[in-house]
């Protein structure tokens, strides 16, 4: 008896999402959305940050000095990584005009009698003015233009070394005892994209899956069948719900490890805990999202559109509550919680912490725990559901 | 006259429909008004302050008890404790306790008493890259700044306190952030956000409008109504009601919004009317074109929301713009926040004048001059087959 019905559900699941998979094919809406959309902007991305660090940022020089000892500071701050010196202008106010017309991230000033000041030790002071409304831009720029005044400073007490007879190999201990050297962990490169990208591409699929999730199952309260949908389901909302997202579900996981085996295998970013590992982190995270997208369409079963409104909203507050570019811990303490209410930040934090760290998966068992959690989050309001099928009409 | 009075009546129109549908209120009121002060309230501390950090103190001298001291007393960095090598300070990090790691060689004293270079390692977590540029920057200051005393204590030896300072720094030098004060990401990304949610809400409540439009009247953009006949009462009256509405949200967001959270204003009001006159017909405009594609008031949300994280970084306001390949670049043209944005950022927050952002208004009025023909094409067609049909006589 019980494997009878077990038969039943398996077909009617089947049944379902065969009429699911025709009514894709019927609407050029699914298949912009749910596919050449997510491909479209992993092109965009992957290939926008092609380069890994912007490099060669515009910046302009204003040597009011102009002697051989600024020209030498000037032609190494030119050779320096983030740095290309696009503009000199005469004086400071062509320079911030320049600025103002969005044509260069930075001005170095030398003022007039640097190195005669410098020369006879009455220390003069050189300054950099970066843009800090394009901040990215401001603070690479910011990196050389520090370096490069740091060492026009060393390259006179060089001198002075050098006058008193200190051998050249005891001149560098003296100038710079201490020497900070940086590891960044897990992205050794500083590569923006191999970051930015498994926030971005992913995120936006995450977005599309909750917001199809919810358009779905609107779609089928606008067509008026919701009632058909329930019968072929032998009234049971689960085995509708499943029937109905389960093309979806391999739609969207098949999509996610594609985009997976690009970053990973194709572009070569780091991957510690090898493919399996995230295309399970991949699996969850698309159910998560479809649990997320289902949960707010059983809190306005019917109205479609306040379904895709609250889905939408949600959605695009998650690229900034994942953290990356604005670290959730620099948040006010509220915003830290909130932040677990986002798919996306609970992928990201597997991401990182296991592909880009390669740390084990139990350190991050909460982020685990919290997906899960999204998948069953609309077991929750079942019954609402139940009677949304029954009784509710599509409410424009 | 009549033309007037039609452009009126479509206006009013359009306002009844729009006022009453709760779902395009939500987009053109509810997220104008209220996603600038969330947005706002994410970033309003603007960056990473005390980061914790755990030290790997190998030497135990007075200092490297210094140093200690000193990048705890940064404001980037916060000691969070000491571990003994780097399989503990690893296994904080696995616990997200601490997002770096300070090692200081155990020669750290003897190598600096013998004239020879120390080197401190810093490991820094890449979750968010500003933890990374926080610790080197407190870590890196620190470095300097013992340096400096170490240069001039045990090598220089000035005879005076001017001397000191001269042989400390023989050249000084100064960094000054403009446009942003605090340094932060508020002033960075709130300024192109608002920009890019008056762009997404108009094409966001015109689609839905238009859906709406049609699944009312089979198909139709066109409601049954005499005074829809014309073209250019249509497009205008339409157009200059999201006109009127659009202004004062965005007056809103230049004025209250950044005055509330201490956001750099400096735009002139003939800057902000020179930009946001233009930037809004061209986003009206083009919010025609696309809600042609609209068949269904839901679709706009799917074929909309998610453009917004790629549209702002076409923008070339948080990826540099001068690093943005070509091909995205020209098709980041099409869009008038890539502009918009833009001219926002240099006219709001850097104090750029009128004459300053002319290329981006002057492309601004381009694009609302295409999008404004290419609309009443479509408007014209969708006319005609109303007429077709004998719905408008």
């Amino acid at each position: 008896m019980n494997n009878q019905s077990n038969i039943k559900w398996w077909s009617a699941i089947g049944k379902i999402s065969e009429r699911e998979l025709r009514s894709f094919a019927k609407r050029p809406i699914f298949l912009v959305c749910m596919i050449l959309a997510p491909l479209f902007f992993l092109v965009l991305f992957t290939s926008m940050m092609n380069s890994g660090l912007p490099t060669k940022l515009p910046a302009a020089l204003v040597d009011e000095d102009n002697t051989m000892v600024t020209r030498s500071m000037v032609r190494i701050l030119g050779s320096m990584q983030e740095t290309e010196i696009v503009a000199r202008y005469d004086n400071f106010t062509q320079a911030r005009q320049a600025m103002q017309r969005g044509e260069i991230y930075a001005i170095f000033r030398i003022p007039k009698g640097t190195t005669e000041a410098a020369l006879t030790s009455r220390q003069p002071c050189i300054a950099f003015y970066t843009n800090d409304s394009y901040y990215v831009a401001a603070s690479l720029l910011m990196k050389d233009m520090r370096k490069m005044s740091e060492m026009a400073g060393i390259a006179i007490t060089r001198e002075t070394l050098r006058a008193r007879g200190v051998s050249e190999g005891a001149i560098m201990p003296i100038l710079q005892p201490i020497v900070v050297e940086s590891h960044p962990l897990g992205n050794p490169y500083l590569n923006y994209s191999v970051v930015l990208s498994n926030l971005i591409v992913p995120g936006i699929l995450m977005l599309v899956i909750l917001l199809t999730t919810s358009y779905a199952l609107g779609n089928e309260w606008k067509r008026g069948r919701q009632g058909k949908l329930l019968r072929m389901a032998g009234g049971n909302t689960w085995v509708a719900v499943v029937g109905k997202l389960l093309p979806q579900t391999m739609l969207y996981t098949l999509l996610f490890w594609f985009i997976q085996a690009v970053f990973y295998m194709y572009l070569g970013f780091p991957c510690a805990c090898g493919m399996p590992r995230m295309m399970l982190w991949g699996f969850l995270a698309v159910l998560a999202s479809q649990g997320l997208g289902l949960f707010f369409y059983e809190l306005f079963v019917g109205e479609m559109r306040m379904a895709l409104s609250a889905c939408s909203l949600w959605g695009v507050l998650s690229f900034s509550l994942a953290g990356f570019s604005f670290p959730v811990s620099a948040m006010v303490l509220p915003l830290q919680w909130m932040a677990n209410l986002f798919p996306l930040h609970h992928y990201f934090q597997l991401y990182e912490a296991q592909a880009l760290n390669g740390y084990p998966a139990m350190y991050e068992w909460p982020s685990i725990v919290a997906l899960v959690g999204f998948v069953l989050l609309p077991v929750l309001l079942t019954g609402r559901l139940h009677d949304g099928f029954l009784n509710k009409e599509y409410v424009p | 006259m009549t033309w007037f009075v039609n452009i009126f009546k479509v206006w009013w129109d359009e306002l009844c429909d729009i006022v009453r549908d709760e779902g395009i209120m939500i987009f053109i009121m509810l997220v104008p008004l209220a996603y600038p002060l969330l947005y706002a309230f994410i970033y309003t501390t603007e960056t990473q302050r005390d980061l914790p950090v755990c030290v790997i103190d190998n030497c135990h001298s007075a200092r490297t008890r210094e140093l200690i001291r000193k990048v705890d007393a940064t404001p980037e960095v916060m000691v969070r404790g000491h571990v003994a090598n780097l399989a503990e300070a690893q296994e904080l990090l696995k616990r997200r306790e601490v997002s770096g790691i300070i090692e200081i060689p155990a020669t750290f004293d003897r190598d600096l008493a013998h004239g020879r270079q120390v080197v401190v390692g810093v490991y820094s977590d890449l979750t968010s890259m500003l933890y990374y540029k926080q610790l080197l920057l407190g870590v890196t200051n620190v470095a300097q700044d013992m340096n400096r005393d170490i240069k001039v204590n045990n090598y220089l030896r000035p005879g005076t306190r001017r001397e000191e300072q001269v042989a400390r720094m023989p050249i000084d030098f100064e960094h000054v952030q403009l446009y942003n004060p605090q340094g932060g990401f508020a002033a960075f990304l709130i300024p192109p956000v608002m920009m890019l949610i008056l762009q997404q809400t108009l094409f966001l409540g015109i689609g839905m409008s238009m859906g709406r439009t049609r699944e009312r009247n089979r198909g139709l953009v066109i409601p049954p109504r005499s005074d829809y006949k014309h073209v250019v009462s249509v497009v205008w009256g339409k157009s200059l009601l999201y006109f009127c509405l659009y202004m004062i949200l965005a007056a809103y967001m230049c004025v209250v919004v950044t005055r509330w959270f201490g956001l750099p204003q400096l735009m002139h009001a003939d800057a902000f009317f020179g930009l946001m006159v233009p930037y809004l017909l061209a986003c009206i405009f083009l919010g025609f074109c696309f809600s042609a594609f609209v068949f269904r008031r839901e679709d706009c949300i799917l074929l909309f929301v998610f453009m917004s994280v790629p549209l702002l970084f076409l923008t070339g306001v948080s990826w540099p713009g001068a690093s943005i390949p070509k091909v995205w670049q020209w098709l980041g043209m099409l869009f008038p926040s890539t502009f918009g944005c833009n001219a926002y950022v240099r006219a709001g927050t850097m104090g750029a004048s009128l004459g300053d952002i002319r290329h981006e208004v002057m492309a601004l009025w381009i694009q609302a001059g295409v999008y404004f023909l290419l609309a009443c094409l479509m408007y014209t067609w969708e006319i005609r087959r109303a007429v077709g049909r004998s719905v408008l006589n």
